[in-house]
Formats: structure tokens, C-alpha cells, sequence
């Protein structure tokens, strides 16, 4: 017994040990020599300080203390104070697309860290509403901004933020002409051009090709531009016109059936928006067009995914959302609590000490590799 | 005062929003001292506030006729669209392209107005009509947005007079000037006669069509006007402002007194309802309450308004029902009380 304790007592006392055991032992000691006696017969005491001992040597595992000390330093190292607030600005709020992966991953990285977040701006796709909401946040003093980069004329409010010394950070389009500290996103240029050289190989170089998103948003506008830079340099294809779908599912597929009946020759699609790929899809096998009409999009939503797998959509040009927000909300972290210090006082002698412009970059996906991304 | 009194007072919407507005501002700056009652913070709520404002003076107006219009949140971003792009592409004269673009408005108002009062297309059709055509002329014009406008453009809505941006003072200048011609003009109270009873307004000699048409270019002007202000604080022309603005505007005007049956309101209720509304979109802002909530607690104030309406109709004699049949008969022949 009186070795079973000491052996305890041992083990407690060393720096790996998550239960402070000691007292406890101390007072069990106590007891057993107080009653030397019954030693020989297996008591409750025995039976309680075998678990204990089992117990001790779980909370000893080398590979679990290691873990938690490298946490424990990891928190030591920079000083989380939970009220702490990071609030992100986007537009459209409650966009599946938004809901399910920028705003699920700001979420969690506020949980990890043990801050506040907030997510704020108007339920419509309304700008005007986005730079409201930017403004009068700027005026709650938040610990940092995350902006979603929706249009250019939401620059002066960005420049408002950054005058009023908040941490602001701009995702998935980027407002060059803003004073924002860092941007990360993906170029929509090149999601444009992406789809332009996938459609132009899917179609052999030839045929009458269409497109569809949200007319008037400078982003993508963008998109638009690149896939028709792309086709153009192709002779034998028809670029036919770019289509305002308006993210709803059923003007894509009325767009399309519509296209189809006017163009019986069709021999492409791109979608732009996270609503035109279903709807498109939608369209094409009620028309009974699928594999004959290629389809390339954007977004990889559950039920684009299907659309790969049913041979509807060829290819899908995903954004990688979720390191938008998570890296996003760290940069601010990082700016906030001047980890990677560049001066003594970074806040003070204007530098930022996060990377000013990241490109998450694309992924896509095809009938091929389509099963990876399946759950 | 006595009771009655009291109640009386009450039936008018312009007292009960005004003390519900003092009521929300106190509780407000209670609860978030520093964060509230601030100037900068109220000057941005009515700097946000404002471009719906001139907006709403002018459905004000056609409400008070009986009429609405749907194209003016489309009229917001095409009048804008329009100014920059003669301004940007063409090298126009701020001046003469402002003067084009709110002309180009007009011209939208007195089309829906003469379709309206002459051929007798349904003002919700032809305005829903006209909403579609102009939004997609906004998206032609300006496509992705038009960036880099002239400095004594943008001077225009960005300039600040005592510390408040001009949108404010143009906001408060319209209100003004229209309920002083309101209250104060014979042509102006034609609109009231026309939205209590058409057919005794057409008897009694009130050229009918007339004060539609013009009804309907004013509301287009002010859409104008609007979307240059809002195009010249942003910096930018964008096709796709606007958007949804014609449904909040109708909220805001409801909530300031006006009925869809016609026949009343104040233009004051016009700012008072945007104001309202603005001061509870930033409460969900300072309160941290995302975007979602505020429409459905919005849609919510609107229908306890329009309750509370008609309780106290019921002390005046008109019954639930009646009140119900009447404000659901927007399309149907007016037979409403002169």
C-alpha cells in the first residue's frame, strides 16, 4: 500500500501531472497508517487507489502532456482577453453559401481562440445597406473588421474603418482602391479564364457558348470578362450573350431552357453564382441534354456535387471559402496582438505586420476526382 | 387634457411614432451610453437614413392619392447610372449631366404617370412594369459600376455643412419645402380629394388625371434626385443600388401614417417612418443582431402599427372587417368614405 502511495505521490508531483494530487494523497496517507493492519485484506482504499494510480498514469500519458503544454504555452504566448470582438460585415447574410462556409468558419475560429464574433449587414444582396452597416460598426469599435469585398463603392467606408485605427481585413474580392490592412481571396478574372479553357476543351473548340451570374456586380463582371478574353481566342466558338440569373435557381433554369429552345445547337454553359449551377442543371436534364451540353460553374454546394456525379456539370471551379474568414479573423488576431512584432509599437509605426494580399486560390472539380469532396 | 383628447392625439400616427421614436432614443441611450446618444452615430443614421427619405416624401404623396410607385428604387440606380456615365465616358459638365439625369427621371414618372391616369393601366403593373425596364436600362449603362466620378461630383453629396453630410440637409430641405406645399397650396391638397374619393374629385372639377401625372413625375424626380445624391456620396454609380428600396420605402410611409387606401398621411410621417427604421436598423447593429432579424422585426412593428390602427378606428366606428376589406381592395374601385 504505502508503496502504491508513494508511487502516487511521485507521480503527482511531477510537472506532467494534469490532477493536483497531492493534498489527497497526503490525507489517504493518514488513514493507512492509521490503520496498518488491514493491509493484508483488500480494502475500498485499495480498490480506490488502483483506479487512482490507473487514473494518474492516464493523465501522465508523455504524448497528452506534451500536447496540452505546447497549448498552454500557445495561450501563455499572446494574452487572449475575451472581450474581445471580431465582427464580420458581409452583404445577402443568410446566402447558404455565405451561412455554410465564411460565416461556419469565422464562427469556429472564435471558438478556438475564445473571442466574441459577430456576424452583421442586411439579409438582400444591397451594398448601400453593407456600408450603412460598416459605418455605424466603426462607430462600436469592435477589436477588428472582416469586410466581405463585395463592391468597389465600399471603399471610403473600409478607409473609415482603417482611419479609425480598427484592424480591417477585406475577403473573397479584393477593394484595391480601399486603405484595408490585407486581403485575401481569389481573383475572379481567373475564375472566368478557368472556366473559358475548361468549356473550350469540353467543347473541341467550337460551338455556341453562354453564360450566366449577377449582371452588375463588379466581381463577377470580372468572371465574365475572363471566360469571354478566353473564348475569344478561339474562332470557331460563339460566345452568345451573358445572362442576369440573378442567384435564383429558377430564372437559371428558365434562362437555359430558353437558350436551348433558341439554340438548338447549344454546345455550353458557365455559371457564375452559387444558384446558377442547379438551376442550370435542372434545365438541362428536363430538356434531356445532359452530357450533349457542357456545363462549367462555380461553387460546391451538396447539390452541385450530385450534378458532377449525375454527369450534369462537367466542371466546378470552387473557392476555398473557409480559409477566407479562418485567416482572415487570424490576420486581424495577429495584427491585434502583434504576433510577428516588425518595430516596437507595429499599430504605431503604421506597419502591418500580416501579408497584404493572399490568394487562396481555386479548386476544381470534375467527375473524376468529384467523390473526394463527398462526405 | 382629457381622455378623449388624448385618444384623439392618438389616432395620429405623427404623435404616436414621435413619442415612440423619443421613447426608443432614451431607452437607447441608456442602455449604450457612449455608443448611442453620440453625434457621430445619429449623424450616420440619418445620413443613412436620408436617400430613402426624398424617396419616401414622394410616395408620400402618391400614397396620399391612392397611387404607389414600384419603379423608384430602379429610377435610384438609373439616375445615377445615367449622370456618371455622361459625366465618365463623355466628359459631360457635372452640372448639365446632373440636369440630364434627373430629366431622364422625370421623363420615367410622366410615362408611368400618362399610362396610368390616360390609357387607366394599373399603377402596380405599370410601375412593376417600369421597374423591370429601367433597372435592366441601370444595368446597360453602368454594368459592373462606374468608379472614379469628377471631384465637384462627388463634392455634391460628400460635402459636410456643420458637421452633417449633405444628403442630411437635402433630406430636410425637401421634407420642408413639401409639407409647407402640402398643408399651404390649393394644387397640393388635390391629392388628398383624389385618394378620399376619385369620382367626387373628378365632379367636383379637380382635373383628376393632371395631378396623377405630375404625382408620378415628382415621386420619379425625387428618385432622381436620390440616386445622384447616393451616386455622388459613394463615389460610384452602381446598377444594382436601389434594389428592394421601393418595398422599405412603402414600409417607412405606412408607418408614418399614410394608408394604402388613401386619402391620408403627412409628409413629416414620410421622414418619421424612414427615421424609425433607421433608428432600429442600428439598434440590431449596436445590439449585434444579424440581418435577417431586422426584416422579420420590422415586418412585425409594421403589422402592430397597422393593428394598433385599427383599434383605435374601432373607437371611431369602423369595424376590423371593414377596415381589412378596405386595405386589401388596393386594385378594386375606391368606394371608401369622402
Amino acid at each position: 500500500m504505502r508503496y502504491y502511495l508513494d508511487l502516487v505521490e511521485y507521480l503527482t508531483k511531477s510537472k506532467s501531472s494534469l490532477i493536483p494530487l497531492t493534498p489527497l494523497v497526503k490525507g489517504v496517507r493518514g488513514i493507512v497508517n492509521r490503520r496498518p493492519n488491514y493491509s493484508n485484506r483488500i480494502s475500498y482504499h485499495q480498490i480506490y487507489f488502483f483506479s487512482l494510480l490507473l487514473l494518474t498514469l492516464i493523465a501522465c500519458d508523455p504524448e497528452k502532456g506534451a500536447k496540452y503544454r505546447e497549448q498552454q504555452a500557445a495561450n501563455q504566448a499572446v494574452e487572449v482577453n475575451s472581450d474581445e470582438e471580431y465582427v464580420m460585415v458581409t452583404t445577402a447574410v443568410n446566402m447558404p453559401l455565405y451561412v455554410n462556409h465564411d460565416q461556419a468558419a469565422f464562427k469556429k475560429w472564435g471558438q478556438r481562440r475564445g473571442v466574441k464574433t459577430s456576424i452583421l449587414g442586411p439579409s438582400e444582396w444591397d451594398v448601400q445597406a453593407q456600408i450603412a452597416t460598416i459605418e455605424q460598426v466603426v462607430g462600436t469599435r469592435p477589436t477588428g473588421l472582416l469586410i466581405n469585398g463585395t463592391d468597389p463603392a465600399i471603399a471610403s467606408a473600409i478607409n473609415k474603418a482603417v482611419e479609425a485605427g480598427i484592424p480591417t481585413v477585406v475577403y473573397d474580392s479584393d477593394i484595391p482602391q480601399s486603405q484595408r490592412h490585407a486581403f485575401l481571396g481569389t481573383d475572379w478574372y481567373e475564375m472566368g479564364r478557368l472556366q473559358g479553357e475548361a468549356m473550350a476543351k469540353l467543347i473541341n473548340g467550337k460551338g455556341k457558348v453562354a453564360c450566366m451570374g449577377i449582371l452588375g456586380m463588379t466581381n463577377m463582371e470580372a468572371g465574365f470578362q475572363g471566360l469571354q478574353d478566353v473564348l475569344a481566342e478561339y474562332p470557331d466558338i460563339e460566345f452568345i450573350g451573358k445572362y442576369d440569373d440573378k442567384a435564383n435557381v429558377e430564372e437559371a433554369a428558365r434562362i437555359t431552357s430558353d437558350l436551348i429552345s433558341a439554340n438548338p445547337d447549344l454546345a455550353g454553359v458557365c455559371g457564375f453564382d452559387s444558384n446558377s449551377g442547379p438551376g442550370i442543371g435542372l434545365a438541362i436534364k428536363e430538356a434531356g441534354k445532359m452530357g450533349k451540353i457542357k456545363v462549367t460553374t462555380v461553387d460546391w454546394e451538396p447539390e452541385h456535387l450530385k450534378l458532377v456525379q449525375e454527369g450534369v456539370i462537367d466542371l466546378l471551379v470552387g473557392q476555398k471559402r473557409e480559409l477566407f474568414t479562418w485567416y482572415g479573423a487570424q490576420f486581424l488576431f495577429d495584427m491585434v496582438h502583434q504576433t510577428n512584432r516588425l518595430s516596437s509599437d507595429d499599430q504605431a509605426a503604421g506597419i502591418t505586420n500580416v501579408p497584404y494580399h493572399v490568394n487562396t486560390g481555386l479548386l476544381t472539380i470534375t467527375p473524376e476526382n468529384v467523390d473526394q469532396f463527398i462526405d | 387634457m382629457n381622455r378623449a383628447s388624448i385618444l384623439q392625439g392618438l389616432q395620429d400616427r405623427v404623435v404616436t411614432l414621435t413619442l415612440t421614436i423619443v421613447v426608443m432614443f432614451v431607452v437607447c441611450s441608456l442602455i449604450w451610453p457612449t455608443k448611442f446618444p453620440t453625434f457621430d452615430n445619429i449623424s450616420l443614421v440619418l445620413l443613412n437614413l436620408s436617400i430613402e427619405s426624398i424617396v419616401a416624401v414622394g410616395m408620400m404623396l402618391l400614397l396620399i392619392s391612392g397611387m404607389f410607385d414600384l419603379s423608384v428604387g430602379s429610377v435610384v440606380a438609373f439616375a445615377g447610372s445615367i449622370t456618371a456615365y455622361l459625366m465618365y465616358y463623355y466628359g459631360m459638365y457635372t452640372p448639365v449631366a446632373i440636369l440630364v439625369g434627373l430629366g431622364l427621371s422625370a421623363v420615367i414618372g410622366l410615362v408611368n404617370g400618362l399610362l396610368v391616369a390616360k390609357v387607366g393601366i394599373n399603377p402596380l403593373i405599370q410601375t412593376l412594369a417600369m421597374m423591370g425596364i429601367v433597372r435592366g436600362l441601370a444595368l446597360m449603362i453602368a454594368g459592373a459600376g462606374i468608379q472614379n466620378l469628377p471631384e465637384d461630383f462627388n463634392a455634391i453629396g460628400q460635402t459636410k455643412i456643420l458637421g452633417i453630410q449633405s444628403p442630411v440637409w437635402f433630406m430636410l430641405i425637401i421634407v420642408a419645402v413639401f409639407s409647407i406645399l402640402v398643408a399651404r397650396t390649393v394644387f397640393f391638397r388635390q391629392f388628398y380629394y383624389i385618394g378620399g374619393n376619385e369620382k367626387a374629385a373628378n365632379l367636383s372639377g379637380i382635373r383628376v388625371d393632371r395631378v396623377k401625372i405630375i404625382g408620378f413625375v415628382i415621386i420619379s424626380a425625387l428618385a432622381g434626385i436620390a440616386g445622384i445624391l447616393l451616386a455622388s456620396r459613394l463615389g460610384a454609380a452602381l446598377a444594382t443600388s436601389g434594389r428592394g428600396m421601393e418595398l422599405r420605402v412603402i414600409t417607412a410611409v405606412i408607418l408614418g401614417g399614410a394608408s394604402l387606401l388613401g386619402g391620408q398621411g403627412k409628409i413629416v410621417g414620410a421622414l418619421l417612418g424612414t427615421l424609425f427604421m433607421g433608428l432600429v436598423s442600428n439598434i440590431m447593429i449596436l445590439a449585434r443582431v444579424s440581418g435577417y432579424w431586422q426584416e422579420i422585426i420590422l415586418g412585425l412593428i409594421l403589422i402592430v402599427a397597422v393593428a394598433i390602427d385599427i383599434i383605435l378606428k374601432k373607437r371611431a366606428g369602423t369595424t376590423p372587417k371593414k377596415y381589412v376589406q378596405q386595405a386589401t381592395s388596393i386594385a378594386s374601385p375606391k368606394q371608401v368614405e369622402a
